[in-house]
């Protein structure tokens, strides 16, 4: 990577059309972006910029490893996934929240007997039980976790809500919030220091244009 | 039952042919420059007991096993703490300051699957003085750091902090350890947005803002207000200042949200980065033996080596 480019990783999907637009809003032309095709390198000449489309947890290990200067990820990746890496700004869109729901009507917290958790967000599961000094037996289910607690294999789940309908359509309610989440702009911790001037530059602008 | 007899465990690696001949380079330049400073090699043992580094790491991160006591043992993560041990016991009564060079590797258990290495080949110093020469050896040792970087002859930065100014504005603002412990970990992140959120005084949030070049003191003098904090500035500049003499200014920079995650620095910190490399490759600060000031930095050789392979 050449000393004037600023590499960003930006999230596939729903946060990278977020992200093309606010591009678009600073006053880039971010046709590249928006047109790539299956490339999963974009490039924005007149920025000096390069976009890499990347899995979430993909967008950390670039970062961390300073092959990309800066991410755009959700907090719960951060949260799930940890690592090295600066967190400079909240772009306070891709909202959501992580909650621990479960069947309709019931008390959670009753009873002595250790329960069970299933989610796709383990690290999350157990650091919030930790928290409450609760131990916990945590199933890792990888989609559909709503599934879990309908089947008998789980008291509760921990999950992504953004409306509740699904939870609400199988018969499922938030218990309690965990976590506001939205994306996230992360910085690699030398890039922060050695483009100082660029990156401040990003930040700012990104700020105006939100 | 499964074999592993065919592959190296996670995070480490062998070393072939040229690997070596680039990794042994760098280790004899920086040894043979440390040696003509007249510091003295030394060599710890690989394993120590637990008990020497349970302050500064978490358990997790370690590579552990117990000796035939049952006495819990951790492949040296670091070492610096096993020369405060040295200089503690066996090198007591030797005349300070006391300097002492190694060339030896760490080890640190890393997540899996994260491309950090398990096993790091470094090469530092440590300087152990006696209470008069303090502000002296900090000038010499930061003089050393450099002259270490242009062996190594990449375009370098480095980087001034000092963890008292963080520590300082817990202890006057009576943060309890719970929320301290959060403000940590957003400062160490510089989590702006988060730190924005908390009920805390403003310096504490504008902290990990304060870094770049020299308008950094500038902001700071309005921002930290004790007497304690001021004096820690002046420091913190006449270190700066020391430093241009044998740097160009534009290769410095400072950052007041500096930490010290190495739970023994109690005063200036410094980090050196190279252009296009991911990670700090130097990391060295003042900490305390007994009642005595110390200095050292480290080398992340293998990082070097590698840097140097891939170009």
């Amino acid at each position: 990577m050449q000393n004037d480019t600023i590499r960003i990783a930006v999230t596939k999907g729903r946060l990278e059309k977020k992200a093309a637009e606010l591009f678009a809003h600073m006053g880039w032309d971010s046709a590249a972006m928006t047109e790539r095709g299956r490339q999963l390198i974009a490039r924005i000449p007149e920025q000096n910029t390069e976009i890499v489309i990347a899995k979430p947890p993909d967008v950390l290990t670039y970062v961390e490893h300073g092959v990309c200067d800066a991410g755009i990820v959700g907090k719960d990746t951060i949260m799930e996934y940890g690592g090295v890496y600066f967190e400079v700004l909240d772009f306070g869109f891709g909202k959501c929240r992580f909650a621990l729901a479960g069947r309709q009507g019931e008390d959670f917290y009753k009873g002595h007997g250790v329960k069970t958790i299933a989610s796709k967000y383990t690290k999350v599961t157990r650091d919030f039980f930790e928290k409450k000094g609760m131990d916990v037996d945590i199933v890792k289910i990888e989609g559909s976790v709503e599934l879990a607690p309908l089947l008998g294999l789980a008291d509760g789940i921990v999950d992504l809500v953004e409306t509740g309908a699904t939870l609400r359509e199988n018969g499922l309610a938030v218990y309690e919030e965990i976590a506001d989440i939205s994306a996230r702009l992360i910085v690699n911790t030398v890039s922060m220091k050695l483009k100082k001037q660029k990156l401040d530059r990003l930040i700012k602008s990104i700020e105006e244009n939100l | 039952m499964k074999k592993y007899n065919f592959v190296t465990p996670e995070g480490t690696r062998d070393l072939l042919f040229d690997e070596c001949t680039a990794r042994r380079k760098i280790e004899n330049s920086l040894m043979e420059l440390f040696k003509s400073e007249g510091y003295s090699e030394v060599i710890t043992p690989f394993i120590e007991f637990y008990d020497v580094f349970e302050n500064y790491y978490p358990l997790e991160s370690m590579y552990k096993l117990t000796d035939s006591k049952g006495r819990l043992m951790v492949l040296r993560p670091d070492s610096t703490p096993p020369i405060i041990r040295l200089a503690e016991t066996r090198l007591k009564d030797e005349l300070r300051p006391l300097k002492l060079c190694y060339n030896q590797t760490i080890y640190r258990s890393n997540p899996k699957e994260t491309g950090r290495d398990d096993e790091i080949a470094q090469c530092g110093i440590e300087i152990v003085g006696n209470t008069k020469g303090g502000k002296h050896h900090n000038k010499n040792v930061l003089k050393l750091a450099v002259e270490a970087f242009e062996k190594i002859g990449e375009n370098y930065r480095f980087e001034l902090g000092d963890c008292r100014i963080f520590n300082n504005l817990i202890r006057i603002n009576n943060i309890d350890k719970k929320v301290e412990k959060d403000i940590r970990e957003l400062t160490e992140s510089k989590n702006y947005s988060e730190l924005n959120k908390m009920e805390i005084p403003k310096a504490l949030k504008e902290l990990p803002k304060l870094f770049g070049g020299l308008e950094v003191f500038v902001k700071a003098e309005e921002l930290l207000e004790s007497d304690y904090l001021k004096e820690l500035l002046i420091v913190l500049k006449n270190t700066y200042d020391s430093l241009k003499e044998f740097v160009k200014e534009d290769n410095i920079t400072v950052d007041l949200g500096l930490i010290g995650k190495q739970g023994y620095y109690k005063g200036i910190i410094y980090n050196g980065y190279i252009e296009g490399f991911g990670k700090p490759v130097l990391e060295g600060g003042r900490y305390m033996v007994s009642d005595t000031l110390a200095t050292g930095f480290a080398v992340n050789v293998s990082a070097v080596a590698e840097f140097r392979e891939k170009k």
